[in-house]
């Protein structure tokens, strides 16, 4: 197995026995039609069922759309009434949190994890209670965290317990409370993964340099604030924008804890698009608010993964 | 020397103060999934019951919100689309990387443009299409949708694979006599096969937790998968108890968990690259 496979980068070392463009006229011809065959069932299905519904909900964005008489050109009128919906503007201010906490919590907990258990003995024995959640689907967060959530509930039990405010709030009947605790369940799932992903990160950097800091006689922050973090910081860059990314998408956890309520308050985006869509059967306005949430992930990840990549090379 | 033993109390008491934190939930799920479905009272969630009603709540979520069938159909889909998505994806990394067809990135920048392309751009047309093409509510319709988010990723991976196996290999094929598929069955595919696996169990596990494409695009105990039947039995109009509830799913759950602890790293490196 291990034989055969050879880097990349050496493949085209002079000696092998051809180059690529160097075949015969007719091989060359009869290898293209072969090569398509190889490779149209894969862009025939991905072109029907990824990119020509992309397309067609953006078209169907400008229009109003009830799914049984045939779909009616608006233009920008769908975009317009976001300003006035006050379901899609709660859900915006929704989604924001849900970026902001995922970005800050799991990430920031996953590392502190990472952190603490690297290099130690029994590390992935102390790490396995975090790494449990993880396996779980959002639809089964959302059956356990919707049962320790319920007025009277396991979480109110806790806080009472420990005489912390909270002993009497319904936390899933009003807001923010709903989707700041569904932003601590989410957390409670993604910890592992950010811990497992930043112990990969942690695993990779050299031992030497914090050794020899170690050695001069630097503490574990400024070990920590010059050497690790800034060697962890592609791995950073990598676990916040998957963050960044699924929070703007989230919807399994918000549908099966509240479905989005009660009346709109915990929606986010994703939900909104399916409520409008599936739920009411506007098509044309659950497709410009998926478009609107699109363009929002684009620009957001563009931006964040354009600032990163600067700030890395101004360093250096 | 002092220090240095505190260092490793505090590391592991934070550790452990954490991970009981975490474990909470996790008691409560088993705790109460495990409870007589009649013996459930919102006050008492806490302590465990003498008697084990695991298995009654399984054979009720069974029997009410049809699990059997939906776990039976979840497995086909999660089975057969990965499957299809890795050949499919094989093969075109194999065009792309051992054919070298003529604009080649661009075939690749097609195919695995797919994984930016969000969910929520995909319902709606898919929705009306299926209605119309009599795939709504159909295995097949679904094990179509799920092959097709799979792809991207798959021919990504095998892409990235076949560019790092040796081209003498595919001349020297050539050479006997042996057909370009006969050299994709015969020699790329073998070689490929612990990626494939790898692949495979990454979509494996995504395709079982999926909700949001079961939610849209069927509708019956038999078609709909495990996750979107999950959601309509906890929701309040569902009318199951609440261990009924946990205990289903926790038994749609244990798949994924198994998988996911049995290859962890897997997991984590599949992430990072599934996405960026």
């Amino acid at each position: 197995m291990s034989a055969p496979v050879v880097p990349a980068a050496t493949r085209r070392v002079p000696g092998a026995a051809t180059a690529p463009g160097a075949r015969a006229g007719g091989t060359r011809r009869r290898g293209t039609w072969g090569a398509i065959g190889f490779l149209s069932p894969a862009a025939l299905v991905v072109a029907a069922l990824l990119y020509a519904p992309f397309l067609y909900t953006a078209a169907l964005s400008f229009t109003k759309y009830d799914g049984l008489s045939s779909p009616r050109w608006v233009a920008l009128d769908n975009f317009r009434r976001f300003a006035s919906d006050p379901a899609l503007v709660s859900s915006v201010r929704n989604t924001l949190m849900w970026v902001v906490g995922t970005t800050v919590l799991p990430v920031g907990l996953g590392l502190l994890i990472a952190l603490l258990s690297f290099d130690i003995r029994g590390g992935s024995l102390l790490r396995l209670p975090f790494m449990l959640p993880y396996a779980l689907s959002g639809a089964g967060l959302g059956v356990i965290w919707g049962f320790i959530l319920q007025d009277g509930g396991a979480a109110n039990d806790i806080l009472g317990a420990l005489h912390l405010p909270g002993a009497h709030t319904s936390f899933l009947q009003h807001w923010p409370y709903n989707t700041i605790s569904m932003i601590i369940a989410w957390t409670w799932q993604q910890t592992g993964v950010n811990a497992l992903l930043f112990l990969v990160g942690l695993q990779s950097i050299p031992k030497e340099p914090l050794e020899a800091a170690r050695l001069d006689g630097a503490g574990r922050w400024r070990l920590f604030r010059n050497i690790t973090w800034p060697l962890l910081a592609p791995l950073t860059t990598v676990v916040v924008g998957l963050a960044l990314v699924a929070s703007l998408k989230t919807f399994d956890i918000v549908w099966v804890t509240t479905q989005g309520g009660p009346g709109r308050s915990s929606e986010t985006l994703a939900v909104t698009m399916y409520r409008d869509a599936f739920v009411s059967g506007d098509y044309g306005y659950g497709s410009a608010v998926a478009l609107m949430l699109t363009l929002t992930t684009s620009v957001v990840t563009l931006v964040y993964l354009r600032r990163q990549v600067t700030t890395r090379e101004g360093l250096a | 020397m002092r220090e240095r033993t505190a260092a490793w109390f505090g590391r592991r008491t934070v550790l452990v103060v954490f991970g009981a934190l975490w474990l909470v939930p996790v008691y409560l799920l088993l705790v109460n999934a495990a409870r007589p479905s009649t013996a459930y009272d919102a006050s008492k969630i806490w302590v465990p019951d003498t008697h084990l009603g695991l298995f009654d709540n399984i054979r009720q979520g069974w029997d009410s919100a049809g699990l059997g069938p939906s776990l039976g159909s979840t497995f086909l889909y999660s089975v057969a689309s990965p499957a299809l998505a890795v050949i499919l994806g094989a093969m075109a990394g194999y065009a792309i990387s051992v054919l070298r067809v003529r604009a080649g990135f661009w075939w690749f920048m097609l195919l695995f443009g797919g994984t930016v392309v969000p969910t929520q751009m995909l319902l709606i047309p898919l929705f009306l299409g299926y209605s119309w093409a009599d795939l709504y509510d159909r295995r097949a319709g679904l094990i179509l949708v799920y092959t097709a988010v799979s792809i991207p990723l798959a021919a990504f991976v095998m892409r990235n694979f076949f560019t790092g196996v040796a081209y003498a290999i595919f001349e020297a094929a050539r050479m006997d006599g042996a057909s370009i598929w006969r050299i994709f069955w015969r020699v790329y595919l073998p070689l490929a096969l612990s990626a494939l696996w790898a692949v495979f169990i990454l979509e494996f596990a995504f395709i079982w937790n999926d909700l949001l494409f079961g939610l849209t695009l069927s509708q019956t105990d038999t078609v709909r998968p495990v996750m979107t039947a999950l959601s309509s039995l906890s929701s309040a109009y569902g009318g199951s108890t609440v261990p009924v509830v946990l205990a289903s799913g926790l038994v749609m759950s244990l798949p994924t968990v198994l998988l996911f602890l049995g290859t962890q790293r897997l997991f984590a490196r599949g992430l990072a690259l599934g996405q960026f």
